[in-house]
């Protein structure tokens, strides 16, 4: 049966329908494209074998969509994907077909059509109604709090829809107008054909049928390609590059801003200051709404919402398009992008990285937050008072702990009373111990400070401290968005290593460690550096530490928090449980641990920066781990201990309980020295 | 053109741990801790800050920060022209350096009749160190012009300021012809954080350095009127009594006892 419009006037109309809606498409994206070119430049080309690996699984393979947590929302994806890809092959034979019905992949593929394409074609058109069926259900009955319930969601679901009854229908008629043997294997399709052919629906009022149905497939597929780019599911053309030139960087890493002097501007204040693949994280985003349903922020009911910053990009960047009539019109000023996406949300931001964890399009939301907070910070000052306070103490005295009454040297005058001299690092030895500013002048964390040189002391590490020529590592400062004084401390840290002929640092604090060992490279400082709990769970193994189960811990459930730049932004999530399970402590998890850790609510400078709304994240965070039943709360970071402190004296279910935290070096440490004593006990036993 | 004049001192860090603390008590002199850099006095930065507020409204002021102290006070003079101030001297002359408050204020009154025409001279209330607060009215006697003391806010228009002074139980508001000075208080609210781009273009704006004889003084006739007799930390004696008991109320019935003992209750 041939298609309508190869025969005059049919034609003209197809070619008319045709290059009408195809340009108009063509048109569009490239008025999109037009501002990724006018975006910062940012190279994403490296790798680009890995890269193109990496579109099986995460494009083809739906794997970050099809997440066990979002099973129904990854089965119908899936199922929807696969059709529409599949079913691409019907869809270029139809446009193929309306031209010549000589031309077409059917006779292409002979027998491979014939016995695989027809039949898997329809089982994709089935697949393809019961995912919007169940899109359907999710959005009409379901309405789960992370979605945008929006009609654009409608409209192309109605598309999908309508485009797979035309498809079967089109191909109904087509069977019932022209019977061949193999037929059948349309199993749908020939269905409907052999309906019509029992009630007896023929001749011109199929033909007619077959017409109409046809027209409205093609208008259908015409309509949903024109409206795409004007729709959250443009994301269907912009996925794969958008994974493809995803960052290949560990998650926590910020980029620098290269050369202070030349800099006409420092952040991100206008969409154009914007690197291209941040606006094509705009084009991409989905608005599933998991980066938000992960958010920290969001979930302890402040203003921010990770997707409504990408979103909010998105509708800045579409009421700068031209405009395609005169009701369209764009707004004359189409507004500030810090005004837009606010202040709040800006400042609300933990680093924490879940959101990114999370979207299933890698859209990389902190960096695009932390370029609008460096905006603001180093443009604006526009900022909270506490971040304020917290940058002139950086400044001004090279830490963060305002009011702070001990120096970085009053615990190892501690330790030498308690009879324990701390080698300074003087290059001879073969680790630095990097101790941050928290572990030497906060009293709580002071404790982890000196259990941690017992631990590489009894192990008979080669380590030295930096004492008084400890400065900040900088991590406050760049989370905060001055990214200036960041560098400086970093030169300066690096200058100072460098000095000293420092190889290989061991740091506790999972932000210290995280700048030094991912952020340094980029000025140059290129060092071995491993957290704490890496490298005690390496002397573990190596027999070099001996915990034993501790009579007190061993009745004890403990509960691990991962910290966010040790878990979701380096990987290290088995290291700090090996160390834990050593010292005989029986495990407890919180639901959301691992990579899907919930930040404690200090990331991303947070640890001074005064909560604007709604409940504190550490209190949140506190809530859970009492609801573990856990005696003890085992942290790998000083803010996640300032925070976990604070958080079992106020959250009700933990301070009745008599919760305690911990850092995963003092269990080791307490067990350690139980094991010891126990040791030495056995090898000399008290005379009666 | 308005024409402000900052006077800033750089003191040694308030927030500096009780435990570093120290004197030369033989010396008279507050020893520096290691590692911990002097900062501009607070009460000094807020009256830039007031200047800025001012130079915020009309924006043809000239803002000139003016020290009287030693090399490492240039410290304190970047970071009041990278709040937004135009113009910085320091006077450094170490015959100066053990000034008191009335050779400082004869010599920044010199600096500032070299600086004239002026409208407005703003210092801090006191200086956070030595919490003395004399230099600002000592430098409007030497000028002969009024002083208004304690600012929350400064107005100034058309060669009038308007000041509102904070009282113990109030404020009130006071006018004065210009040029005047004026002393601000905590209460005029915080000082800005520069912005980088001013921090930048600070870095590279030129202090003029002055000595005694540059504003015509002979160091040698500048005498202090203050002599420092003695130095030290005051020892803070707690004496601590627990009282025993074997019941909550036995403690506290002693302790009541002892208090009024004590006249305290």
């Amino acid at each position: 049966m041939p298609a309508p419009s190869t025969e005059f006037p049919g034609n003209i109309f197809y070619a008319l329908l045709f290059f009408g809606f195809v340009s108009f498409f063509v048109w569009s994206v490239a008025v999109r494209f037009r501002w990724l070119a006018r975006a910062q430049w940012i190279n994403r080309f490296s790798e680009p074998i890995r890269r193109a690996i990496d579109l099986i699984p995460w494009v083809l393979g739906n794997s970050r969509v099809a997440r066990p947590r979002y099973w129904y929302a990854g089965v119908l994806h899936t199922a929807i994907f696969w059709g529409f890809i599949a079913l691409q092959f019907r869809t270029l034979n139809f446009l193929l077909n309306g031209i010549d019905h000589g031309v077409s992949l059917e006779r292409a593929f002979g027998p491979v059509w014939t016995w695989a394409l027809r039949p898997s074609m329809d089982a994709f058109n089935a697949f393809v109604i019961l995912g919007v069926a169940m899109a359907a259900w999710q959005r009409f009955v379901w309405r789960p709090k992370r979605l945008t319930l929006n009609w654009d969601a409608w409209v192309i679901l109605g598309l999908i829809f309508w485009l797979m009854v035309t498809d079967i229908f089109v191909n109904s008629a087509e069977i019932a107008l022209g019977r061949s043997e193999n037929d059948w294997q349309s199993f749908i399709a020939f269905g409907f054909a052999n309906l019509w052919d029992r009630i007896g629906f023929e001749g011109t009022g199929l033909e007619l049928f077959h017409v109409a149905w046809w027209y409205s497939h093609l208008t259908d597929f015409l309509v949903f390609l024109v409206y795409l780019p004007y729709s959250k599911h443009s994301h269907i053309l912009t996925v794969a590059p958008n994974v493809f030139f995803a960052s290949r960087e560990p998650s926590g890493v910020l980029q620098p801003i290269k050369d202070f002097e030349k800099g006409e501007s420092f952040g991100v204040g206008r969409l154009e200051q914007f690197n291209w693949k941040q606006l094509l994280d705009a084009y991409t985003c989905t608005e599933c709404g998991r980066c938000t349903a992960a958010c920290p922020a969001s979930l302890t009911d402040k203003l921010l919402s990770p997707k409504q910053v990408i979103v909010d990009m998105r509708h800045l960047l579409e009421d700068r398009m031209p405009a395609l009539a005169p009701w369209t019109k764009r707004p004359a000023d189409p507004g500030d992008l810090i005004e837009t996406v606010g202040f709040e949300p800006i400042w609300d931001c933990v680093t924490c990285g879940a959101c990114m964890y999370e979207c299933p399009v890698f859209i990389e939301h902190v960096p695009t937050i932390m370029d609008m907070r460096r905006y603001m910070v180093m443009e604006q000052t526009n900022m909270p008072e506490t971040a304020q306070a917290t940058l002139m103490q950086l400044e001004q005295r090279g830490h963060p702990w305002r009011g702070a009454q001990l120096t970085r040297t009053s615990w190892i005058e501690e330790m030498a009373a308690e009879g324990v001299e701390v080698p300074l690092f003087d290059g001879a030895q073969e680790y630095l111990y990097w101790v941050g500013c928290t572990g030497a002048l906060q009293e709580r964390n002071v404790k982890v400070t000196k259990a941690m040189v017992r631990l590489l002391l009894e192990a008979g590490v080669s380590f030295g401290v930096l004492g008084a020529e400890e400065g900040c590592s900088g991590d406050p400062a760049r989370r905060l968005g001055n990214e200036y004084l960041y560098q400086m401390q970093a030169e300066q840290n690096i200058a100072t290593f460098k000095g000293k002929g420092v190889q290989k640092i061991v740091a506790n604090c999972p932000h210290c460690f995280n700048t030094i060992k991912h952020e340094y490279p980029q000025f140059e400082g290129r060092f071995e550096v491993m957290h704490h709990t890496e490298f005690f769970a390496r002397l573990v193994a190596e027999g070099k530490l001996r915990p034993q189960s501790l009579d007190g811990l061993k009745e004890k459930q403990i509960t691990y928090h991962d910290p966010c730049y040790i878990a979701r932004h380096n990987d290290l999530l088995e290291e700090p449980r090996r160390v834990l399970e050593a010292t005989g402590a029986r495990l407890t998890e919180m639901g959301r641990c691992r990579r899907q850790t919930f930040c404690c609510g200090a990331g991303g400078s947070h640890m001074w920066v005064e909560e604007s709304r709604g409940q504190r994240i550490n209190h949140a965070r506190t809530g859970e781990a009492a609801g573990t039943g856990a005696d003890v709360i085992a942290v790998a970071c000083p803010f996640c201990m300032q925070m976990f402190e604070e958080g079992v004296g106020s959250v009700p279910e933990a301070a009745e309980k008599g919760m305690q935290v911990f850092d995963v070096a003092e269990l080791l440490d307490m067990s350690v020295a139980y094991s010891r004593a126990a040791a030495e006990a056995a090898a000399d036993p008290p005379v009666e | 053109m308005p024409h402000i004049i900052c006077c800033v001192k750089q003191v040694p860090d308030p927030e500096t741990p009780a435990s570093q603390f120290r004197v030369d008590e033989a010396a008279k002199k507050v020893v520096p801790v290691p590692g911990i850099a002097p900062v501009p006095s607070q009460f000094d930065t807020i009256g830039v800050e007031a200047a800025l507020r001012i130079k915020d409204k009309t924006p043809d002021t000239t803002i000139t920060i003016l020290s009287l102290g030693p090399e490492s006070y240039r410290d304190s003079i970047k970071h009041s022209l990278a709040m937004g101030a135009d113009e910085g001297v320091l006077i450094n002359d170490p015959a100066l350096y053990e000034a008191d408050h009335w050779v400082t204020a004869q010599v920044l009154a010199a600096a500032i009749g070299k600086l004239a025409p002026f409208d407005l001279v703003i210092c801090g209330r006191q200086a956070v160190d030595w919490d003395m607060g004399v230099v600002g009215s000592t430098i409007a006697e030497i000028l002969n012009v009024p002083c208004i003391t304690i600012a929350k806010e400064i107005q100034y228009k058309d060669g009038q300021v308007v000041v509102e002074r904070v009282l113990l139980d109030g404020f009130e508001t006071a006018e004065s012809p210009a040029p005047c000075v004026v002393t601000v208080s905590n209460e005029l609210g915080e000082p800005r954080y520069p912005q980088l781009r001013q921090i930048m273009a600070a870095a590279r704006k030129e202090v003029k350095v002055w000595t005694a004889s540059d504003l015509g003084l002979d160091a040698a006739q500048l005498k202090n009127l203050v002599s420092l007799e003695r130095l030290y930390v005051p020892e803070v004696k707690v004496e601590t009594e627990i009282i025993d008991g074997e019941t909550p109320q036995e403690k506290a019935e002693k302790l009541a006892l002892k208090l009024r003992e004590a006249k305290l209750i």
